[in-house]
């Protein structure tokens, strides 16, 4: 790994102002974006279905977004897979740098691993969208 | 110090022409005031007041006797409708209010001037301005101006300003955003079955920009979620997980599950069908673990089925429990990348 000396002027800027001021733009970016989705909310709200009724079950019954992609994988594996491969994949994300402790040698990890992340997020969408239509 | 004096002499004649103009206002008002209003007769007939839940809909005057003519007139209904000053028909309010910011201000000028005057006149030394004195007071008892100034000064490396490093940052203040409009939403909102639908109705039609803030809280939660897995995925890709910032992913895995957590338990609180059948089989899901499944279940829903208890508990979690822990997680995580710095590309 490179080393780079960050007390340098050239290699560096000063945290205030000019990193300050660089985030406040982000922010400033950001909350022009709040107040415009809150300007349409004034006049489409997001609104309300029909009060919950526990005696009466919708036809197409669905969780959030994030969690439908899950609910889809649900629906086709055993149900004791489909909850303990979730719980085995989130502890093997938690844990994941100390299981790939080898420091990057080169931009070749950077592609194996986008790769990777491509092929997840792909199967990801897909059981999203796969839940959303059926 | 000449200049100081002058200047400070200046603010306390411009105080004093202020009280003057207040002083003869006040006076004014006093005797051109009406005197004190008649009392209606006892014989007239009171009000309908069964009829005062329709003040959302209709004027407060038509809520009166229809027999009142010009000439007997009652004294005027001193703000009868504290509603209206939520759902915005009242505008009586502002003539009081710009009053007092007008005169207060006036007031204040005035006290600073003769302050600023006896402080130079006292201490026979030119006048500091009020926020460097403040500062200076602070920095005497706390010490606190040598770290402020090494936090202020830490070096940025060029790399960390491209645009894919501000997406954390974009998460953490869309966690400030949800914060604050969640705190405008729960002044209104009640978290029983009864009331839940009805308050979020109320807050979409009767509150001022209630509507806005719902939307801005609705679509932060969707991109608070979509920015944390973009931040990670730019993190594992760029590998910057590796040692020494283990402990720093995983946090930022734990706060990735809370913010799921804030989306699972904020679903259920608007309680229209759609909400309550998305958490009935969402906590389906954790019901399938083996084992513990059962628990898992009757944990979440307090009990077999979503429910009263089922509301008020994700209330709890999604105003109290989560934000608390979530806003530790993200100070552990924020002083790991203030620590370490951060990580550098090859």
């Amino acid at each position: 790994m490179a080393e780079i000396d960050t007390s340098t002027k050239e290699n560096s800027v000063p945290f205030y102002p000019v990193h300050v001021s660089n985030e406040a733009k982000v922010v400033l970016g950001i909350s022009v974006i709040a107040i415009v989705i809150g300007l349409i909310g004034l006049f489409s709200p997001v609104g309300l279905g029909e009060p919950a009724d526990p005696m009466n079950t919708p036809a197409h019954v669905k969780p959030e977004w994030y969690f439908l992609g899950l609910y889809q994988l649900l629906k086709y594996i055993s149900k004791t897979a489909g909850a303990v491969l979730p719980i085995i994949g989130v502890l093997v994300i938690t844990f994941w740098p100390f299981i790939d402790r080898k420091p990057d040698q080169s931009k070749r990890s950077y592609r194996n691993r986008a790769i990777g992340v491509a092929a997840f997020m792909v199967i990801l969408i897909a059981m999203t969208i796969w839940g959303e239509v059926s | 110090m000449k200049i100081t004096s002058k200047r400070s002499l200046l603010i306390a004649i411009l105080g004093i022409c202020m009280a003057i103009l207040l002083l003869i206002s006040m006076s004014g008002e006093s005797q051109a005031g009406p005197s004190k209003p008649e009392e209606p007769p006892a014989n007239e007939t009171p009000p309908n007041w069964s009829r005062a839940s329709t003040l959302f809909t209709e004027n407060i005057h038509q809520i009166l006797p229809s027999k009142l003519t010009a000439a007997n007139l009652p004294p005027p209904v001193k703000d009868p409708c504290l509603h209206c000053h939520i759902s915005g028909e009242e505008t009586g309010l502002w003539t009081p209010l710009v009053r007092w910011i007008m005169f207060g201000g006036a007031g204040l000028i005035f006290a600073f001037g003769i302050y600023r005057s006896s402080s130079i006149w006292v201490t026979r030394k030119p006048w500091k301005p009020l926020l460097s004195r403040t500062a200076d007071w602070f920095d005497e008892r706390y010490e606190i101006s040598d770290p402020l100034s090494k936090f202020l000064s830490k070096p940025v490396p060029n790399f960390a300003r491209r645009w894919w490093y501000c997406l954390g940052g974009i998460t953490a203040f869309l966690f400030v955003v949800q914060g604050l409009t969640g705190i405008m939403l729960a002044f209104y909102y009640k978290p029983t079955p009864d009331q839940a639908y009805a308050s979020i109705q109320f807050i979409e039609t009767q509150v001022n920009y209630g509507s806005a803030v719902r939307m801005i809280h609705h679509w932060s939660a969707n991109g608070m979620i979509l920015m944390c897995t973009a931040h990670m995925i730019r993190v594992f890709i760029m590998g910057a997980y590796k040692k020494p910032r283990e402990f720093n992913w995983v946090s930022g895995v734990l706060l990735l599950l809370l913010t799921l957590g804030f989306g699972l338990t904020g679903y259920l609180l608007p309680w229209d069908q759609r909400a309550f059948w998305a958490t009935t089989v969402a906590t389906e899901i954790g019901a399938a673990i083996p084992v513990i499944g059962d628990l898992v279940l009757v944990f979440a829903r307090v009990g077999w089925d979503v429910a009263a208890e089922t509301l008020t508990r994700f209330y709890a979690l999604h105003i109290l429990i989560l934000p608390l822990v979530t806003v530790a997680s993200m100070g552990a995580h924020f002083l790991m990348v203030r620590r370490q710095g951060i990580a550098e590309p090859l």
